[in-house]
Protein backbone atom coordinates (compact mmCIF):
# COMPACT_ATOMS: atom_id res chain seq x y z
CA UNK A 1 0.00 0.00 0.00
CA UNK A 2 1.63 3.70 -1.03
CA UNK A 3 2.79 5.73 1.99
CA UNK A 4 0.17 8.33 1.12
CA UNK A 5 -3.83 8.21 0.06
CA UNK A 6 -6.03 11.03 -1.54
CA UNK A 7 -9.56 10.54 -1.61
CA UNK A 8 -10.71 12.05 -4.74
CA UNK A 9 -13.79 10.27 -5.40
CA UNK A 10 -16.51 12.42 -3.32
CA UNK A 11 -18.90 12.05 -6.39
CA UNK A 12 -18.52 8.09 -5.38
CA UNK A 13 -19.01 8.60 -2.15
CA UNK A 14 -17.91 10.62 1.01
CA UNK A 15 -16.24 9.51 3.97
CA UNK A 16 -18.41 9.03 6.98
CA UNK A 17 -17.95 11.94 9.68
CA UNK A 18 -17.08 11.47 12.66
CA UNK A 19 -19.78 13.53 14.62
CA UNK A 20 -22.12 11.61 11.94
CA UNK A 21 -20.72 8.00 12.84
CA UNK A 22 -20.72 9.32 16.86
CA UNK A 23 -24.81 9.98 16.51
CA UNK A 24 -24.90 6.61 14.30
CA UNK A 25 -23.29 4.28 17.07
CA UNK A 26 -25.10 6.17 20.11
CA UNK A 27 -28.02 5.32 18.04
CA UNK A 28 -27.27 2.10 17.32
CA UNK A 29 -26.97 1.75 21.02
CA UNK A 30 -29.82 3.62 22.49
CA UNK A 31 -33.20 3.76 19.85
CA UNK A 32 -32.87 -0.43 19.15
CA UNK A 33 -36.53 -0.16 19.30
CA UNK A 34 -39.67 -0.25 16.65
CA UNK A 35 -40.35 3.08 15.48
CA UNK A 36 -43.89 1.38 14.92
CA UNK A 37 -44.45 -0.07 18.59
CA UNK A 38 -46.42 1.92 20.86
CA UNK A 39 -44.12 1.30 24.04
CA UNK A 40 -41.40 3.62 25.16
CA UNK A 41 -38.80 1.96 23.32
CA UNK A 42 -40.48 1.98 20.24
CA UNK A 43 -41.23 5.90 20.77
CA UNK A 44 -37.70 6.39 21.51
CA UNK A 45 -36.83 5.40 18.35
CA UNK A 46 -39.79 7.36 16.61
CA UNK A 47 -38.38 10.41 18.12
CA UNK A 48 -35.10 9.74 16.64
CA UNK A 49 -36.44 9.24 13.37
CA UNK A 50 -38.56 11.85 13.67
CA UNK A 51 -35.91 14.23 14.55
CA UNK A 52 -33.83 13.30 11.42
CA UNK A 53 -36.55 13.83 9.13
CA UNK A 54 -36.70 17.49 10.51
CA UNK A 55 -33.30 17.75 9.41
CA UNK A 56 -33.59 15.97 5.83
CA UNK A 57 -36.46 17.92 5.38
CA UNK A 58 -34.59 21.21 6.56
CA UNK A 59 -31.75 20.63 3.75
CA UNK A 60 -34.46 21.00 1.39
CA UNK A 61 -36.75 23.60 2.74
CA UNK A 62 -39.32 20.77 2.59
CA UNK A 63 -41.96 19.70 5.20
CA UNK A 64 -40.95 16.92 7.43
CA UNK A 65 -43.72 15.21 6.01
CA UNK A 66 -43.03 15.25 3.13
CA UNK A 67 -39.72 13.46 3.49
CA UNK A 68 -39.56 9.86 2.59
CA UNK A 69 -36.80 7.30 3.87
CA UNK A 70 -35.62 4.89 1.55
CA UNK A 71 -32.76 2.46 1.34
CA UNK A 72 -30.52 4.92 -0.93
CA UNK A 73 -30.66 7.42 -3.83
CA UNK A 74 -31.47 4.59 -6.29
CA UNK A 75 -34.93 3.03 -3.99
CA UNK A 76 -35.83 6.93 -4.11
CA UNK A 77 -35.98 7.35 -7.97
CA UNK A 78 -37.24 4.30 -8.11
CA UNK A 79 -40.07 5.30 -5.87
CA UNK A 80 -40.16 8.86 -7.49
CA UNK A 81 -40.52 7.14 -11.41
CA UNK A 82 -42.46 4.46 -10.73
CA UNK A 83 -44.80 5.22 -7.62
CA UNK A 84 -45.70 8.75 -9.94
CA UNK A 85 -46.39 6.73 -13.34
CA UNK A 86 -48.01 3.22 -11.40
CA UNK A 87 -50.15 5.99 -9.25
CA UNK A 88 -51.02 7.89 -12.62
CA UNK A 89 -54.82 8.30 -12.72
CA UNK A 90 -55.05 9.43 -16.45
CA UNK A 91 -54.65 7.31 -19.46
CA UNK A 92 -51.43 8.98 -20.20
CA UNK A 93 -48.30 7.03 -20.89
CA UNK A 94 -45.24 9.47 -21.46
CA UNK A 95 -42.45 10.24 -19.78
CA UNK A 96 -39.38 12.96 -20.69
CA UNK A 97 -35.92 12.62 -19.19
CA UNK A 98 -32.46 13.77 -20.24
CA UNK A 99 -29.57 11.44 -21.86
CA UNK A 100 -27.14 11.61 -18.98
CA UNK A 101 -29.13 10.68 -15.91
CA UNK A 102 -27.73 8.59 -13.17
CA UNK A 103 -28.29 4.66 -14.35
CA UNK A 104 -30.97 4.42 -11.61
CA UNK A 105 -33.33 6.55 -13.51
CA UNK A 106 -32.14 5.62 -16.79
CA UNK A 107 -33.00 2.18 -15.72
CA UNK A 108 -36.27 2.82 -14.85
CA UNK A 109 -37.25 4.82 -18.06
CA UNK A 110 -36.20 1.96 -19.97
CA UNK A 111 -37.88 -0.66 -17.87
CA UNK A 112 -41.04 1.47 -17.94
CA UNK A 113 -40.28 1.43 -21.89
CA UNK A 114 -40.56 -2.40 -22.27
CA UNK A 115 -43.57 -1.78 -20.57
CA UNK A 116 -45.37 0.16 -22.73
CA UNK A 117 -44.35 3.78 -21.58
CA UNK A 118 -42.78 6.12 -23.94
CA UNK A 119 -39.62 7.87 -22.84
CA UNK A 120 -38.14 10.82 -24.56
CA UNK A 121 -34.49 11.74 -23.82
CA UNK A 122 -33.39 15.35 -24.19
CA UNK A 123 -29.87 15.83 -25.65
CA UNK A 124 -27.55 18.01 -23.59
CA UNK A 125 -25.34 19.45 -26.30
CA UNK A 126 -21.50 20.45 -25.74
CA UNK A 127 -22.03 21.94 -22.36
CA UNK A 128 -23.66 18.79 -20.74
CA UNK A 129 -27.16 21.40 -20.24
CA UNK A 130 -30.67 20.38 -20.94
CA UNK A 131 -32.61 23.29 -22.77
CA UNK A 132 -35.86 24.90 -21.44
CA UNK A 133 -36.85 24.67 -25.05
CA UNK A 134 -36.58 21.32 -25.77
CA UNK A 135 -38.59 20.32 -22.54
CA UNK A 136 -41.06 22.91 -23.77
CA UNK A 137 -41.15 21.03 -27.40
CA UNK A 138 -41.01 17.30 -25.27
CA UNK A 139 -44.24 17.82 -23.19
CA UNK A 140 -47.20 16.58 -24.55
CA UNK A 141 -50.96 16.46 -23.46
CA UNK A 142 -49.99 12.54 -22.43
CA UNK A 143 -46.91 13.32 -20.72
CA UNK A 144 -47.30 12.10 -17.04
CA UNK A 145 -43.43 13.04 -15.77
CA UNK A 146 -40.30 15.22 -15.96
CA UNK A 147 -37.49 13.81 -14.47
CA UNK A 148 -34.47 15.40 -14.88
CA UNK A 149 -31.85 15.30 -12.76
CA UNK A 150 -30.39 18.72 -10.89
CA UNK A 151 -26.65 17.91 -11.03
CA UNK A 152 -24.54 15.27 -13.01
CA UNK A 153 -22.38 13.18 -11.16
CA UNK A 154 -19.89 12.73 -13.45
CA UNK A 155 -19.42 16.33 -15.02
CA UNK A 156 -21.44 18.19 -12.26
CA UNK A 157 -23.29 20.11 -14.62
CA UNK A 158 -26.25 21.80 -13.26
CA UNK A 159 -29.64 21.80 -14.87
CA UNK A 160 -32.17 24.48 -15.51
CA UNK A 161 -34.89 22.69 -13.27
CA UNK A 162 -36.30 25.81 -11.70
CA UNK A 163 -37.38 27.01 -15.27
CA UNK A 164 -38.37 23.00 -16.09
CA UNK A 165 -40.77 23.76 -12.73
CA UNK A 166 -41.54 26.81 -13.54
CA UNK A 167 -42.65 25.37 -17.13
CA UNK A 168 -44.54 22.43 -14.99
CA UNK A 169 -46.65 24.31 -12.84
CA UNK A 170 -47.84 26.22 -15.81
CA UNK A 171 -48.83 23.31 -17.63
CA UNK A 172 -50.52 22.34 -14.51
CA UNK A 173 -52.31 25.46 -14.42
CA UNK A 174 -53.49 24.24 -17.62
CA UNK A 175 -55.22 21.16 -16.34
CA UNK A 176 -52.49 18.50 -17.41
CA UNK A 177 -51.47 16.31 -14.44
CA UNK A 178 -47.68 16.57 -15.06
CA UNK A 179 -45.07 16.01 -12.22
CA UNK A 180 -41.32 17.32 -12.35
CA UNK A 181 -39.04 14.74 -10.78
CA UNK A 182 -35.23 15.68 -10.39
CA UNK A 183 -32.46 13.39 -8.36
CA UNK A 184 -30.45 15.81 -5.96
CA UNK A 185 -27.82 13.10 -4.80
CA UNK A 186 -25.21 14.79 -6.50
CA UNK A 187 -26.28 18.60 -5.92
CA UNK A 188 -27.53 18.19 -2.28
CA UNK A 189 -25.02 19.75 0.17
CA UNK A 190 -23.10 21.50 -2.71
CA UNK A 191 -25.71 24.10 -3.84
CA UNK A 192 -28.46 25.18 -2.20
CA UNK A 193 -31.52 23.47 -2.15
CA UNK A 194 -34.94 24.67 -1.45
CA UNK A 195 -37.60 22.44 -3.06
CA UNK A 196 -39.87 25.74 -3.39
CA UNK A 197 -37.44 27.58 -6.02
CA UNK A 198 -36.62 24.67 -8.02
CA UNK A 199 -40.51 24.04 -8.12
CA UNK A 200 -40.31 20.34 -8.20
CA UNK A 201 -42.77 17.79 -7.08
CA UNK A 202 -40.46 14.98 -6.22
CA UNK A 203 -36.65 15.18 -5.28
CA UNK A 204 -34.09 12.21 -4.48
CA UNK A 205 -30.94 12.23 -1.50
CA UNK A 206 -28.63 10.26 -0.67
CA UNK A 207 -26.83 10.16 2.74
CA UNK A 208 -23.57 8.76 1.34
CA UNK A 209 -22.99 11.65 -0.23
CA UNK A 210 -23.31 13.74 2.77
CA UNK A 211 -20.94 12.16 5.18
CA UNK A 212 -22.81 9.96 6.10
CA UNK A 213 -22.98 5.75 5.86
CA UNK A 214 -24.50 4.34 2.66
CA UNK A 215 -28.02 2.20 2.83
CA UNK A 216 -30.02 5.45 3.76
CA UNK A 217 -31.76 8.11 1.12
CA UNK A 218 -34.63 10.19 0.80
CA UNK A 219 -37.56 10.99 -1.65
CA UNK A 220 -39.01 14.65 -1.28
CA UNK A 221 -42.89 14.27 -2.47
CA UNK A 222 -44.81 17.56 -2.25
CA UNK A 223 -47.79 17.49 -0.47
CA UNK A 224 -50.59 16.14 -3.07
CA UNK A 225 -48.61 14.27 -5.07
CA UNK A 226 -50.33 10.73 -5.77
CA UNK A 227 -47.38 8.19 -5.22
CA UNK A 228 -48.02 4.63 -5.37
CA UNK A 229 -45.81 2.87 -2.95
CA UNK A 230 -43.47 0.49 -4.49
CA UNK A 231 -42.59 -1.74 -1.40
CA UNK A 232 -45.45 -2.66 0.43
CA UNK A 233 -46.92 -4.68 3.05
CA UNK A 234 -46.26 -1.95 6.06
CA UNK A 235 -47.72 1.60 7.22
CA UNK A 236 -44.34 2.77 7.33
CA UNK A 237 -43.36 5.85 5.46
CA UNK A 238 -47.13 6.93 5.33
CA UNK A 239 -48.19 3.86 3.33
CA UNK A 240 -45.10 4.54 0.63
CA UNK A 241 -42.13 2.63 1.97
CA UNK A 242 -43.22 -0.36 3.26
CA UNK A 243 -40.60 -1.81 5.57
CA UNK A 244 -39.02 -1.44 9.62
CA UNK A 245 -36.68 2.28 9.19
CA UNK A 246 -33.19 1.90 9.31
CA UNK A 247 -32.79 3.88 12.51
CA UNK A 248 -29.52 4.27 13.20
CA UNK A 249 -29.19 4.99 9.12
CA UNK A 250 -31.84 7.57 9.66
CA UNK A 251 -30.31 9.21 12.70
CA UNK A 252 -27.05 9.61 10.80
CA UNK A 253 -28.30 11.20 7.55
CA UNK A 254 -30.50 13.33 9.87
CA UNK A 255 -26.82 14.74 11.44
CA UNK A 256 -25.52 14.84 8.22
CA UNK A 257 -27.92 17.01 7.02
CA UNK A 258 -27.83 19.13 9.78
CA UNK A 259 -23.60 19.82 9.49
CA UNK A 260 -24.50 19.90 5.66
CA UNK A 261 -26.64 22.42 6.06
CA UNK A 262 -24.63 24.62 8.71
CA UNK A 263 -21.46 24.00 6.99
CA UNK A 264 -22.64 24.91 3.30
CA UNK A 265 -20.64 27.65 2.20
CA UNK A 266 -17.61 26.71 4.03
CA UNK A 267 -17.62 23.59 2.23
CA UNK A 268 -18.52 24.65 -1.01
CA UNK A 269 -16.00 27.49 -0.90
CA UNK A 270 -13.00 25.13 0.12
CA UNK A 271 -13.76 22.44 -2.71
CA UNK A 272 -14.00 25.24 -5.48
CA UNK A 273 -10.56 26.54 -4.16
CA UNK A 274 -9.45 22.95 -4.81
CA UNK A 275 -11.21 21.94 -7.60
CA UNK A 276 -10.24 25.57 -9.54
CA UNK A 277 -6.47 24.96 -8.37
CA UNK A 278 -6.61 21.60 -9.68
CA UNK A 279 -7.92 22.96 -12.76
CA UNK A 280 -5.84 25.30 -13.16
CA UNK A 281 -2.64 23.42 -12.88
CA UNK A 282 -3.38 20.15 -14.91
CA UNK A 283 -3.95 22.85 -17.90
CA UNK A 284 -0.65 24.77 -17.19
CA UNK A 285 1.51 21.45 -16.97
CA UNK A 286 -0.34 19.22 -19.47
CA UNK A 287 -0.81 19.35 -22.59
CA UNK A 288 -3.70 17.96 -24.47
CA UNK A 289 -7.03 18.23 -22.00
CA UNK A 290 -9.66 19.03 -22.50
CA UNK A 291 -11.84 19.80 -19.49
CA UNK A 292 -15.77 18.27 -20.27
CA UNK A 293 -19.00 19.84 -19.37
CA UNK A 294 -20.02 23.76 -19.09
CA UNK A 295 -17.15 25.65 -16.75
CA UNK A 296 -19.79 27.61 -15.01
CA UNK A 297 -22.92 25.99 -14.22
CA UNK A 298 -21.42 23.38 -12.56
CA UNK A 299 -20.80 21.75 -9.19
CA UNK A 300 -17.98 23.21 -6.87
CA UNK A 301 -16.48 19.92 -6.43
CA UNK A 302 -16.19 18.13 -9.49
CA UNK A 303 -13.40 18.31 -12.37
CA UNK A 304 -13.87 16.06 -15.11
CA UNK A 305 -10.89 16.02 -17.74
CA UNK A 306 -9.79 13.99 -20.60
CA UNK A 307 -6.38 12.92 -21.26
CA UNK A 308 -5.72 12.80 -24.98
CA UNK A 309 -3.99 9.98 -26.37
CA UNK A 310 -4.26 7.54 -23.16
CA UNK A 311 -7.23 5.56 -21.60
CA UNK A 312 -8.79 6.43 -18.18
CA UNK A 313 -8.73 3.19 -16.73
CA UNK A 314 -4.69 3.12 -17.32
CA UNK A 315 -4.72 6.58 -15.72
CA UNK A 316 -6.69 5.53 -12.60
CA UNK A 317 -5.10 2.68 -11.29
CA UNK A 318 -1.71 4.40 -12.27
CA UNK A 319 -2.98 7.08 -9.44
CA UNK A 320 -4.50 4.42 -7.85
CA UNK A 321 -0.63 2.73 -7.40
CA UNK A 322 0.32 5.98 -6.39
CA UNK A 323 -2.52 6.14 -3.14
CA UNK A 324 -4.86 8.83 -5.45
CA UNK A 325 -8.16 7.23 -6.05
CA UNK A 326 -10.65 8.94 -8.57
CA UNK A 327 -13.23 7.32 -10.81
CA UNK A 328 -13.68 7.10 -14.44
CA UNK A 329 -17.19 6.56 -16.46
CA UNK A 330 -20.04 6.13 -13.71
CA UNK A 331 -18.91 4.36 -10.32
CA UNK A 332 -21.51 2.65 -10.86
CA UNK A 333 -20.31 0.91 -14.35
CA UNK A 334 -17.03 0.75 -14.53
CA UNK A 335 -15.64 -2.43 -16.11
CA UNK A 336 -17.77 -1.86 -18.76
CA UNK A 337 -16.08 -2.02 -22.40
CA UNK A 338 -17.99 0.93 -23.64
CA UNK A 339 -16.99 5.09 -23.30
CA UNK A 340 -18.92 6.75 -20.68
CA UNK A 341 -22.61 7.38 -21.78
CA UNK A 342 -22.44 10.88 -20.63
CA UNK A 343 -19.22 12.09 -22.06
CA UNK A 344 -20.45 10.77 -25.29
CA UNK A 345 -23.89 12.55 -25.12
CA UNK A 346 -21.58 15.80 -24.87
CA UNK A 347 -21.02 14.94 -28.61
CA UNK A 348 -17.22 14.54 -28.28
CA UNK A 349 -15.06 11.68 -30.07
CA UNK A 350 -15.01 7.69 -28.42
CA UNK A 351 -11.25 8.97 -27.64
CA UNK A 352 -12.40 11.83 -25.41
CA UNK A 353 -14.77 9.63 -23.82
CA UNK A 354 -12.38 6.67 -23.14
CA UNK A 355 -9.62 9.47 -21.52
CA UNK A 356 -11.80 11.04 -18.98
CA UNK A 357 -11.52 10.71 -15.43
CA UNK A 358 -13.73 12.36 -12.73
CA UNK A 359 -11.54 14.27 -9.57
CA UNK A 360 -14.22 14.96 -6.84
CA UNK A 361 -12.58 16.76 -4.02
CA UNK A 362 -14.15 16.89 -0.48
CA UNK A 363 -13.45 19.07 2.78
CA UNK A 364 -10.96 17.01 4.25
CA UNK A 365 -9.37 17.56 0.92
CA UNK A 366 -5.88 19.97 1.30
CA UNK A 367 -3.73 21.74 -0.75
CA UNK A 368 -1.37 19.56 -0.32
CA UNK A 369 -3.41 16.74 -2.34
CA UNK A 370 -3.64 18.96 -5.10
CA UNK A 371 0.09 19.43 -5.52
CA UNK A 372 0.83 15.81 -4.62
CA UNK A 373 -2.19 14.63 -7.22
CA UNK A 374 -0.73 17.09 -10.01
CA UNK A 375 2.83 15.77 -9.60
CA UNK A 376 1.50 12.20 -9.58
CA UNK A 377 -0.68 12.82 -12.77
CA UNK A 378 1.58 14.43 -15.24
CA UNK A 379 4.05 11.86 -14.23
CA UNK A 380 1.51 9.11 -15.00
CA UNK A 381 0.11 10.85 -17.89
CA UNK A 382 3.93 11.37 -19.86
CA UNK A 383 4.52 7.45 -18.94
CA UNK A 384 1.28 6.65 -20.62
CA UNK A 385 1.72 9.01 -23.79
CA UNK A 386 4.90 7.56 -24.32
CA UNK A 387 3.34 4.16 -25.24
CA UNK A 388 0.45 5.59 -26.86
CA UNK A 389 0.22 4.57 -30.83
CA UNK A 390 -2.41 6.82 -31.22
CA UNK A 391 -0.72 10.30 -31.66
CA UNK A 392 2.10 8.64 -34.00
CA UNK A 393 1.44 7.36 -37.71
CA UNK A 394 2.06 3.54 -38.36
CA UNK A 395 5.15 2.97 -40.65
CA UNK A 396 5.55 -0.45 -42.07
CA UNK A 397 8.58 -0.85 -43.85
CA UNK B 1 -10.56 -5.42 -9.04
CA UNK B 2 -7.47 -7.18 -7.83
CA UNK B 3 -4.62 -7.30 -10.09
CA UNK B 4 -1.16 -9.42 -9.56
CA UNK B 5 1.63 -7.36 -8.42
CA UNK B 6 3.73 -8.80 -11.64
CA UNK B 7 0.26 -6.91 -13.07
CA UNK B 8 0.83 -3.51 -11.70
CA UNK B 9 4.65 -3.62 -11.66
CA UNK B 10 4.23 -4.12 -15.57
CA UNK B 11 1.90 -0.91 -15.36
CA UNK B 12 4.03 1.15 -13.33
CA UNK B 13 7.20 0.68 -14.78
CA UNK B 14 6.25 -0.78 -18.70
CA UNK B 15 9.31 -2.63 -20.39
CA UNK B 16 10.28 -2.28 -23.89
CA UNK B 17 7.87 0.39 -24.88
CA UNK B 18 8.28 2.41 -27.98
CA UNK B 19 9.48 1.63 -31.61
CA UNK B 20 12.21 0.48 -33.90
CA UNK B 21 13.42 2.72 -36.80
CA UNK B 22 15.74 -0.76 -37.67
CA UNK B 23 12.16 -3.10 -37.06
CA UNK B 24 12.23 -5.89 -39.96
CA UNK B 25 8.64 -6.45 -38.57
CA UNK B 26 6.00 -4.28 -37.37
CA UNK B 27 2.41 -5.03 -36.71
CA UNK B 28 -0.89 -3.32 -35.39
CA UNK B 29 -3.69 -4.89 -34.18
CA UNK B 30 -7.01 -3.20 -33.19
CA UNK B 31 -10.17 -4.25 -31.06
CA UNK B 32 -12.83 -3.40 -32.97
CA UNK B 33 -15.08 -3.68 -29.82
CA UNK B 34 -13.40 -1.59 -27.21
CA UNK B 35 -11.04 0.41 -29.31
CA UNK B 36 -7.80 -1.31 -28.21
CA UNK B 37 -5.04 -1.24 -29.88
CA UNK B 38 -1.55 -2.91 -29.77
CA UNK B 39 1.35 -1.91 -32.17
CA UNK B 40 4.38 -4.42 -32.05
CA UNK B 41 8.21 -3.77 -33.83
CA UNK B 42 10.66 -6.40 -34.19
CA UNK B 43 14.04 -6.93 -35.19
CA UNK B 44 13.92 -10.85 -36.05
CA UNK B 45 17.73 -11.63 -37.17
CA UNK B 46 18.65 -15.26 -38.52
CA UNK B 47 15.28 -16.66 -37.36
CA UNK B 48 15.50 -14.97 -33.67
CA UNK B 49 13.81 -12.25 -32.02
CA UNK B 50 16.45 -10.14 -31.16
CA UNK B 51 14.48 -6.87 -29.97
CA UNK B 52 10.76 -6.19 -29.54
CA UNK B 53 9.16 -2.98 -28.30
CA UNK B 54 5.55 -2.16 -27.83
CA UNK B 55 2.91 0.66 -28.02
CA UNK B 56 -0.32 0.27 -26.30
CA UNK B 57 -3.87 2.57 -26.22
CA UNK B 58 -6.93 1.03 -23.91
CA UNK B 59 -7.48 -0.70 -20.93
CA UNK B 60 -4.58 -1.47 -18.57
CA UNK B 61 -4.87 -5.57 -19.27
CA UNK B 62 -3.73 -4.20 -22.90
CA UNK B 63 -1.07 -2.19 -21.68
CA UNK B 64 0.63 -5.00 -19.41
CA UNK B 65 -0.03 -7.35 -21.69
CA UNK B 66 1.79 -5.25 -24.60
CA UNK B 67 5.09 -5.15 -22.21
CA UNK B 68 4.91 -8.93 -20.63
CA UNK B 69 4.41 -10.32 -24.21
CA UNK B 70 8.03 -8.09 -25.57
CA UNK B 71 9.87 -9.72 -22.83
CA UNK B 72 7.94 -13.55 -23.34
CA UNK B 73 9.61 -12.70 -27.03
CA UNK B 74 12.85 -11.46 -27.12
CA UNK B 75 15.55 -14.02 -27.34
CA UNK B 76 13.33 -16.88 -28.64
CA UNK B 77 13.52 -18.02 -32.31
CA UNK B 78 10.22 -17.11 -34.61
CA UNK B 79 8.88 -20.81 -34.30
CA UNK B 80 9.09 -20.68 -30.85
CA UNK B 81 7.16 -17.33 -30.60
CA UNK B 82 4.83 -18.63 -32.89
CA UNK B 83 3.67 -21.33 -30.55
CA UNK B 84 2.99 -18.75 -27.62
CA UNK B 85 -0.61 -18.80 -26.39
CA UNK B 86 -2.79 -16.73 -24.77
CA UNK B 87 -3.08 -19.14 -21.76
CA UNK B 88 0.88 -18.41 -21.50
CA UNK B 89 0.95 -14.92 -21.68
CA UNK B 90 -2.07 -14.90 -18.98
CA UNK B 91 -0.19 -17.28 -16.87
CA UNK B 92 2.60 -14.76 -17.46
CA UNK B 93 0.56 -12.00 -16.01
CA UNK B 94 -0.44 -13.75 -13.12
CA UNK B 95 -3.91 -13.94 -14.49
CA UNK B 96 -6.89 -11.48 -15.62
CA UNK B 97 -10.59 -11.49 -14.42
CA UNK B 98 -12.14 -13.32 -17.93
CA UNK B 99 -13.75 -9.86 -19.05
CA UNK B 100 -10.34 -8.71 -19.74
CA UNK B 101 -8.97 -11.41 -21.79
CA UNK B 102 -9.88 -10.01 -24.67
CA UNK B 103 -6.20 -8.06 -23.84
CA UNK B 104 -4.02 -11.22 -24.42
CA UNK B 105 -6.12 -12.35 -27.55
CA UNK B 106 -4.88 -8.99 -28.83
CA UNK B 107 -1.49 -9.33 -28.10
CA UNK B 108 -0.92 -12.76 -29.43
CA UNK B 109 -3.21 -11.56 -32.88
CA UNK B 110 -0.52 -8.48 -32.86
CA UNK B 111 2.26 -11.31 -32.41
CA UNK B 112 1.18 -13.74 -35.13
CA UNK B 113 0.63 -10.63 -37.66
CA UNK B 114 4.14 -9.34 -36.86
CA UNK B 115 5.99 -13.07 -37.60
CA UNK B 116 3.34 -13.68 -40.70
Amino acid sequence: MPDRRIYLDHSATTPVDPRVANAMARSVAENFGNPSSVHGFGQQARAAVDRARREVAALVNARPNEIIFTSGGTEANNLAIRGVCHGSTVAARHIVTSSIEHPSVRGVCAALESDGWEVTRLPVYEHGIVRIEDVRHAVRPDTVLVTIMLANNEIGTVQPISEIGAFVRERRAAGQKLFLHTDAVQAAGRMVLNVEDVGCDLLTLSAHKLYAPKGVGALYARRGVRLMGQNVGGHQERERRAGTENVPGIVAFGEAAKIAREELFERTAHDAALRDKFERKVGELIPDVVMNGDRERRLPHLSNTSFRYIEGEGLLINLDLQGIAVSTGSACSSGTLEPSPVIRALGVDDEIARGSLRFSFGKDNTDLDVDYTVEVLVQAVERLRALSPLSRPLVVS
Amino acid sequence: MSYSATFKDHLAHPRNAGELPEATAVAEQTNPVCGDRLRLSLVVHNGRIEVARYLAYGCPPTLVCGSVLTELITGKTTTEAKQLTRADLLNAIGGLPSRKHHAAALAIEALNAALR
